[in-house]
């Protein structure tokens, strides 16, 4: 029977996707980047919304959130995996509003305002069939695909605004973000930048490698150097795992060092972040590091089993340290940051 | 409905239910005269509640009572603008009134599950004075089995902080109180400050009981996160810039207010934390930045 057989596909889809996440976090995962892993998500419930089956919006959002959930457990780092489900829980609400033809969909939020003037129950609990609700779905998902697409270009495309000639940039680590950015600028300007390399994978040695084939002046320099050159840096421009709610970031180890020697010097500190990266998670302590590496694969002499190693793979960096956030709408401020993801997710899907 | 009577319920709600929060006692008895008012325009109605609004800030002048005065009046004010039939927006005022009345009810309960999962297991929490805000929100993580220590200060000049010790006890919550004056001595101690609110204004700053400047200004030194609990209907729309801006009619209580002659010899009951010592703000709303007060309340009163 072609339904059951769909619905076999369906699950043996969601359980390899499952655990290509699983995997992607030691590095052996084909999913390389969150862009890829954004785009992976949001294809996988685009099938979902096409092949499952559901009745109504309600039945819809409880199994994207269902199999959201095992997603997300799955890889609690990946945090692109969550964004992308609450986007398109986002979606399929504001397309039901739209087919019930209610005008609330601008402002969906609790809100002062909604508190005085909501005349009786505005719970709406998605249960009314609509024919066309499949289709507008599936077609606001191809949308959200497309700009998923274009996301580093847009963000390539503001770099002339932010990178003059000769001018001193410090980065670190590797961000493909970044990477492009400092690409499309270095076509018109010529410039200067100086990689820290981001013990202990070094991955800053592969971002210099990467500048230097576009002719880009590029020095590579340890962790421990990053105070020292800073005072001869005039922008410090960095890539980021995670934007928080609060305009923080996590981003990888030895960021929040870089940011506070900015903060130091005075040098301004622009992140370069599409809007995919944002999630509606507040950071609860700040010494909240829940990933950490093995450290078998950088210790490379046999210490005595008295000494406990650490190697945490992401950093906290709070708002006040941060100057500006590029993304794929433009420039914004990190207080700005509340703003846009009211904009993206429903407050009731912050929780899946 | 006469303004003694009004002022009697608004007394009896208080006592009646120790509770409850000044603001939703103060809209709850509004709505009561709202149903008992007589006027045939509602421009005598609106008339009406804008005197009755003021006896009750003369009973009690705090600021969530005018807060929520003014939200009521808000309230009042965009219904009728539906419905310029009187008979018919009454009857609408009145059903919209008893739901509105009802969330916020909820709202202290929405803050304290928003809140207690920041409190970690093992954590030094530092308090001021007594909010019954703070208090759902340590009921709540104590109820979550997570092991916490709290340190009140005293709070002068009313002691209300030995009064919050007292109910932290009952919660078997150990509580520790410290001198005023000690808050900087305990604050490389604590892991975060939490403090509740009177008024939250529009910078996204908040009036709350003497010393909360203090302590917010310490814990921005000792750099430990400062977290503010407050429900959405204490956001006013003040925009005081420094001490001195905050009006004289909620530094004082209503009776000092009345009787004597010369200000400059009371001391204020309250004072303004500015938004730049607030590390966030958990409201019924969610959890904000101090930016984002700004922007509810203009989505509120545009």
């Amino acid at each position: 029977m072609p339904g059951a057989d769909k619905e076999t596909d369906l699950s043996e889809r969601i359980e390899s996707f499952l655990s290509e996440l699983k995997r992607c976090g030691s590095g052996a995962g084909s999913l390389r980047g969150s862009a890829e892993t954004a785009r992976e998500t949001t294809a996988l419930l685009r099938r979902i919304t096409a092949q499952a089956r559901w009745g109504n919006a309600g039945e819809l959002m409880e199994i994207i959130r269902k199999e959201g959930r095992r997603m997300t457990a799955a890889q609690p780092s990946e945090t692109t995996v969550g964004n992308m489900i609450r986007r398109v829980l986002k979606i399929i609400r504001e397309e039901y509003a739209r087919s019930r033809g209610s005008s609330e969909e601008t402002d969906q939020q609790e809100s002062l305002h909604k508190l005085l003037t909501s005349g009786g129950s505005s719970e709406d609990n998605f249960r009314q069939h609509f024919t066309h609700l499949k289709a507008n779905v599936i077609e606001a998902i191809n949308e959200l695909l497309t700009e998923l697409e274009g996301t580093t270009d847009n963000i390539s495309m503001q770099a002339l605004e932010h990178i003059h000639s000769n001018e001193v940039i410090m980065t670190i680590g590797r961000s493909r973000t970044v990477e492009a950015f400092l690409k499309d600028a270095a076509r018109k300007r010529k410039f200067h930048v100086i990689v820290a390399e981001c013990a202990p994978f070094c991955q800053g040695h592969e971002m210099a490698t990467s500048l230097c084939k576009e002719d880009i002046e590029t020095t590579v320099i340890p962790d421990a150097a990053i105070f020292a050159v800073m005072s001869r840096v005039n922008k410090v421009i960095i890539g980021t795992q995670t934007v928080l709610a609060n305009g923080g970031l996590r981003a990888v180890n030895g960021t929040h060092t870089l940011a506070l020697a900015a903060k130091h010097h005075s040098t301004p500190l622009i992140v370069c972040a599409p809007m995919f990266k944002l999630s509606p998670q507040v950071p609860d302590t700040p010494y909240n590091h829940t990933k950490l590496k093995s450290v078998d694969t950088i210790l490379y002499i046999h210490i005595l089993s008295k000494v406990n190693a650490h190697c945490p793979v992401f950093d906290y960096v709070p708002p006040e340290l941060i100057t500006l956030f590029i993304s794929n709408i433009g420039g914004n401020a990190p207080s700005y940051i509340y703003r846009l993801m009211s904009e993206l997710y429903h407050p009731e899907d912050h929780e899946l | 409905m006469e303004f003694n009577v009004l002022v009697e319920y608004f007394r009896a709600q208080i006592r009646g239910d120790p509770d409850v929060a000044s603001a939703v006692a103060a809209i709850r008895s509004l709505l009561e005269f709202l149903r008992r008012d007589q006027s045939e325009t509602i421009l005598g109605l609106r008339e009406n509640m804008t005197q009755a609004i003021r006896r009750l800030e003369e009973t009690d002048s705090s600021v969530a009572v005018s807060s929520g005065g003014e939200l009521f009046l808000r309230f009042i004010s965009l219904t009728s603008l539906e419905h310029p039939d009187l008979s018919q927006c009454k009857n609408v005022m009145i059903e919209r009134g008893e739901l509105f009345l009802k969330k916020i009810s909820l709202s202290r309960g929405k803050v304290g599950k928003l809140c207690h999962t920041f409190i970690k297991d093992g954590a030094k929490i530092l308090t001021h004075s007594s909010s019954r805000v703070v208090l759902k929100v340590l009921e709540n993580a104590a109820a979550d089995n997570k092991r916490f220590t709290v340190y009140v200060t005293e709070s002068q000049p009313d002691s209300a902080g030995k009064r919050m010790a007292q109910k932290l006890r009952k919660l078997n919550i150990p509580v520790m109180v410290v001198l005023d004056a000690a808050v900087g001595y305990i604050m490389e101690k604590v892991d975060l400050v939490i403090v509740g609110a009177e008024g939250v204004v529009e910078s996204g700053g908040v009036i709350n009981k003497i010393g909360t400047y203090q302590m917010a200004v310490c814990s921005k030194a000792h750099n430990k996160p400062f977290y503010v609990v407050a429900e959405s209907f204490k956001f006013v729309r003040l925009y005081p810039l420094n001490q001195q801006d905050v009006p004289d009619r909620f530094k004082y209580t209503a009776d000092i207010l009345k009787t004597v002659k010369d200000l400059n010899q009371e001391h204020p009951m309250i004072d303004y934390t500015p938004p730049s010592l607030i590390t966030l703000l958990f409201t019924d709303l969610g959890v904000l930045t101090p930016s984002a007060v700004s922007d509810e309340l203009i989505k509120l009163y545009l």
